[in-house]
């Protein structure tokens, strides 16, 4: 992890509010895992304190592959929406502005562990709400290189949520949508085509590795036990610091005592489903 | 890129400190270096002046005078990688009970204007945990060591405190009588000057180290809680603790911290925990640690001119985990500028023509 002042290559505007925001930081790139997260700073604000945390969604060399050689890693890419005070003043980023950058967070989707047990799966079941698609993208990349199956189940308020499609249509065999108003793939809520999918095939082995509001992770969980498959979700908080002192971003976990809540930053962000105590204040509502 | 820097004073101090064991609790160093010292002393022909930054509180000698707040800054560890700890004054290390506590239900913070509530609820590891597992580390370094700690009664004060005694590297206790977000919890004590000096008793009596007593700013006149901590035998005041404030949610109308109210921090709280500091330096006598919304060294200087001996930089370790070190830079840079030791600044305020307070 490295705390560093860098610069804004691009800030690109998405349909729905959303934004692809590029930096420049070689060193933080180049450590990160799938499924870590960066901390953002405004700088030079003292209205607005507190970092905000996100997804790392792409790492990037600055120019594509030529020839044989492959570039080394220096742009770090987070997709985020605007949804309060901090967004809304990240979207008014230009490419050469600078910004506090603390990153890579967390230990990701636990590296080898998450691979092998791809690996004893029939297929990979990426479930996505809203923003949740952000911290899915790198496990997938890493999970395509491994030759492992992958299947992607997206759902959003409208189509205008449904971003980074293109990104995923390369690495999974499927792509199943949802929006709430319709006007995009299923009408409703992912996890109905979720549900349908898991009852069609009962007799396969699922890896779900899932990312999005709470209602959301919560349904997941509830059938990932019913069918009995193995469940990752990366959960999402508030957090103070990212460092994982000020126990801001704490959820209740399977413990006791001091045990009993974890740092989403620290012990997380990404969580066994069975591991998370499932209570409704357990997040905020977004 | 953790830089140890001088490991070997802190382990000599360690050795004199075992030789004179309490109740002696002069730390050897002060004597070298002591900060009373007059202003002329050290000049240097080519350079010019090198002003002394160095703090004396309650017999702990201070190689300058930015601690690191409790709750804010984990364990010391936690940033070892990101600034030198042994750069900073000291560390004061997050809340310690006799038994580990789990903490408040989320959601536990929400970022409010120019600062942030939260409602954490001492989520610790224990007396015990904390000496075996996160003393050791900040025993290597130079930095001086204050534990905060924290009860539910005078005997949970008493008993963390009893435990904590076994510990090798502690330079003081700080007593926290004012956590806004525990049922039934520390800030009961910081409101009723009786209960104050009861508990401050009893854990004076209990300490084997100074004991700082960290004061709660809401109360209706803190200068009478001041004076109730300094009677009880108090060593030293960090004032002050978070604010208790709220936020809503317009659109469920629920609070936007589960506990409801918790505890407001950072440079919105700065003009109101000044003014108190002012006011107690006036009121007592022992050594006051400025705390509350220090992000620079302009900050802190506000504090020690209003009377502080020396300052704690809080919020801003969460999103700057510099900030200590450069507001060590900045006030040395001051005192440079102004050709002044920092003791001579402590409680310097000029009101000309005013009554002040």
């Amino acid at each position: 992890m490295y705390d560093e002042t860098v610069a804004v290559v691009e800030n690109r505007p998405l349909t729905g509010g959303h934004f692809l925001l590029s930096v420049h930081s070689p060193r933080q790139a180049q450590a990160t895992r799938p499924g870590q997260f960066a901390m953002v700073r405004l700088l030079g604000r003292s209205d607005v304190l507190l970092r905000r945390p996100m997804s790392i969604y792409d790492v990037k060399p600055v120019r594509p592959k030529v020839g044989g050689q492959r570039p080394p890693l220096q742009i770090i890419q987070l997709l985020y929406k605007i949804v309060g005070r901090g967004t809304r003043l990240m979207a008014g980023l230009m490419p050469g502005d600078k910004v506090g950058l603390l990153a890579p967070l967390g230990h990701g989707f636990f590296a080898e562990e998450y691979l092998s047990e791809a690996q004893k799966a029939d297929e990979v079941l990426h479930v996505a709400g809203g923003i949740g698609i952000a911290a899915l993208l790198l496990p997938a990349k890493d999970l395509a290189r491994a030759g492992i199956r992958q299947r992607l189940l997206f759902g959003g308020r409208t189509k205008d949520d449904l971003v980074a499609l293109d990104e995923f249509k390369p690495l999974v065999s499927s792509m199943t949508l949802a929006t709430e108003n319709g006007s995009r793939g299923h009408r409703g809520y992912v996890t109905q085509p979720l549900e349908a999918f898991l009852e069609r095939n009962r007799n396969k082995k699922y890896l779900m590795m899932v990312c999005g509001p709470w209602p959301m992770l919560d349904a997941s969980v509830k059938l990932a036990a019913k069918f009995g498959h193995r469940c990752l979700l990366s959960m999402e908080n508030r957090m103070g610091c990212g460092l994982g002192v000020c126990l801001g971003c704490c959820i209740r976990v399977d413990g006791t005592g001091h045990g009993a809540y974890q740092r989403v930053c620290t012990e997380g962000p990404v969580f066994w489903s069975e591991k998370v105590i499932w209570e409704k204040e357990n997040l905020p509502k977004t | 890129m953790a830089k140890v820097k001088s490991q070997k004073s802190k382990a000599e101090n360690r050795k004199s400190k075992v030789e004179t064991q309490s109740p002696i609790r002069v730390n050897p160093k002060s004597k070298i270096t002591n900060p009373k010292s007059p202003k002329s002393s050290v000049k240097s022909a080519d350079s010019g002046f090198v002003p002394r930054v160095d703090t004396l509180i309650a017999g702990v000698h201070f190689d300058n005078p930015v601690l690191t707040a409790s709750g804010t800054f984990g364990y010391g560890r936690e940033f070892a990688h990101l600034i030198d700890l042994n750069l900073l004054g000291g560390i004061v290390v997050k809340g310690i009970s006799a038994e580990p506590m789990p903490g408040n239900r989320p959601p536990r913070i929400y970022e409010t204007e120019s600062g942030m509530l939260n409602a954490i609820g001492l989520q610790n590891v224990g007396a015990r945990k904390f000496l075996d597992e996160k003393l050791p580390f900040l025993r290597t370094l130079s930095t001086r060591c204050v534990v905060n700690v924290f009860g539910y009664s005078t005997e949970d004060y008493v008993r963390a405190i009893e435990i904590l005694n076994a510990g090798e590297g502690i330079d003081a206790y700080e007593l926290n009588i004012s956590c806004p977000n525990t049922r039934c919890g520390g800030m009961v004590y910081g409101n009723d000057p009786k209960l104050t000096e009861e508990v401050v008793a009893a854990a004076k009596r209990a300490a084997r180290f100074p004991l700082f007593v960290k004061l709660s700013p809401n109360v209706t006149d803190i200068t009478v809680l001041a004076r109730a901590a300094e009677a009880a035998g108090a060593d030293a005041l960090t004032m002050v603790n978070t604010f208790v404030g709220m936020a809503i949610d317009i659109e469920t109308r629920t609070p936007r911290v589960s506990n409801v109210t918790a505890g407001l921090s950072g440079p919105a709280i700065k003009p109101v925990a000044l003014r108190m500091v002012y006011q107690v330096a006036r009121a007592v006598k022992i050594p006051i640690v400025g705390i509350g919304g220090i992000a620079t060294a302009e900050d802190a200087l506000e504090y020690i001119i209003a009377g502080a001996r020396a300052v704690q930089v809080g919020t801003a370790n969460f999103y700057a985990p510099e900030t200590s070190l450069r507001v060590v830079e900045g006030i040395r840079e001051f005192c440079r500028r102004k050709l002044t030791h920092l003791s001579d600044l402590v409680g310097s305020l000029r009101v000309p023509n005013g009554p002040g307070s």
